[in-house]
């Protein structure tokens, strides 16, 4: 199973959510597979901080859907958020996690999935998120996107990807600070909010 | 920690707009963690590690409501990793509230390294600081605190020491 392919499938079912996406060649497929959500999605390079920083987001923002589009490194590095999650139990929260089993954007050096012991689904279910899968097909996937985005209970589906990165796709140039304003921008509009206001004297 | 104290600390983040605050328990501030699971005004956040808790208000600060992280000043190394992404990479503040073990005073040998590395670590990331020794100041410490991580888009911190918590 191809993440680009997953992607599509995912991004066809998105409309006013909000994406957090992880760091690595992940970044550039989301970019080129979710054209209609690039200001809906921060582009950061946040190791650890991807899963907590949607669930932030998710509690300030009760009534919008958020997607977490994670890492099995990442996620590995961070496992204290699925129990902060098992006992939030946020309503609005859906969490991929995509396992290549490896750390690709350094070549490719196994992560602790590739071993066939380590089972980040398991691990989130041991930690109180009821609803956590993993995907072996796309059939599967795109199957937990339509359960996950409409789940009123955290759902996690862990996607078995190959390592592979989609060829011949665009290089996203911007960095995490010009991602930020993007974002923050798009959610203020969308949200009618200010986040990052005038100065009192500008 | 003193009621009053207490009082004001949480007086201070009502001011500054905080409506959520995501903590790791710490002794210092054993009073304080109660009182803000009572307020009905705020939401708490339990965590299992002060950077996972960096991450949190980073997402909450994203939606356009405020947050606080509070600790004992020994978060602060394990948050290091999450600040430096968000705060120097992206921009993204978290405005911490510590306790400040390991100082002058301390009489535990295992929290003489929270006061040895606090403020080197601080001054490390370039974040802006105030100790707090007196009650009077707590609330001020906080507004200020948010004021300046709200213009620079980056993390502030207030410590608090001496008699405000022993």
């Amino acid at each position: 199973m191809k993440r680009y392919d997953c992607m599509k499938a995912l991004a066809a079912r998105l409309k006013g959510e909000l994406v957090i996406l992880s760091l690595g060649a992940s970044v550039d497929e989301w970019y080129n597979a979710a054209p209609h959500m690039r200001e809906a999605s921060l582009f950061q390079q946040q190791l650890g901080c991807v899963t907590p920083e949607a669930f932030g987001l998710a509690v300030g923002l009760p009534h919008r859907r958020i997607v977490s589009l994670d890492t099995d490194g990442g996620m590995m590095f961070n496992l204290g958020i699925l129990a902060t999650l098992g006992n939030e139990q946020p309503k609005n929260l859906f969490i991929v996690v995509w396992d290549n089993e490896m750390y690709q954007s350094i070549g490719g050096p196994p992560t602790h999935t590739a071993f066939g012991r380590v089972d980040i689904a398991a691990i989130a279910r041991g930690a109180g998120i009821e609803n956590a899968f993993t995907a072996l097909t796309i059939e599967e996937f795109d199957e937990h996107c339509a359960k996950g985005l409409a789940a009123e209970v955290p759902y996690v589906v862990v996607a078995k990807v190959s390592g592979t990165v989609q060829p011949d796709i665009k290089r996203k140039h911007s960095d995490g600070r010009e991602d930020k304003y993007i974002f923050v921008r798009h959610v203020e509009a969308s949200e009618g909010i200010t986040i990052m206001g005038p100065s009192e004297h500008n | 920690m003193k009621p009053s104290a207490v009082d004001a600390v949480i007086r201070g983040l009502k001011k500054a707009g905080v409506s959520i605050v995501c903590y790791l328990p710490d002794s210092l501030f054993k009073p304080l963690y109660p009182a803000l699971d009572a307020d009905p005004d705020i939401r708490t956040i339990r965590v299992t590690n002060e950077g996972e808790g960096a991450a949190i208000c980073g997402g909450v600060f994203l939606s356009g409501k405020r947050a606080a992280l509070v600790m004992e000043n020994s978060g602060l190394r394990a948050s290091v990793e999450p600040l430096a992404r968000m705060g120097l990479g992206a921009g993204i503040p978290v405005v911490m509230l510590m306790s400040y073990r390991g100082e002058m005073g301390e009489n535990n040998w295992w929290a003489i390294p929270h006061g040895i590395t606090m403020e080197p670590v601080l001054n490390a990331l370039r974040i802006p600081y105030r100790v707090v020794r007196e009650e009077d100041e707590i609330e001020r410490a906080i507004t200020d605190a948010y004021d300046w991580s709200y213009a620079s888009y980056y993390h502030s911190a207030v410590a608090l020491g001496g008699s405000v918590v022993r």
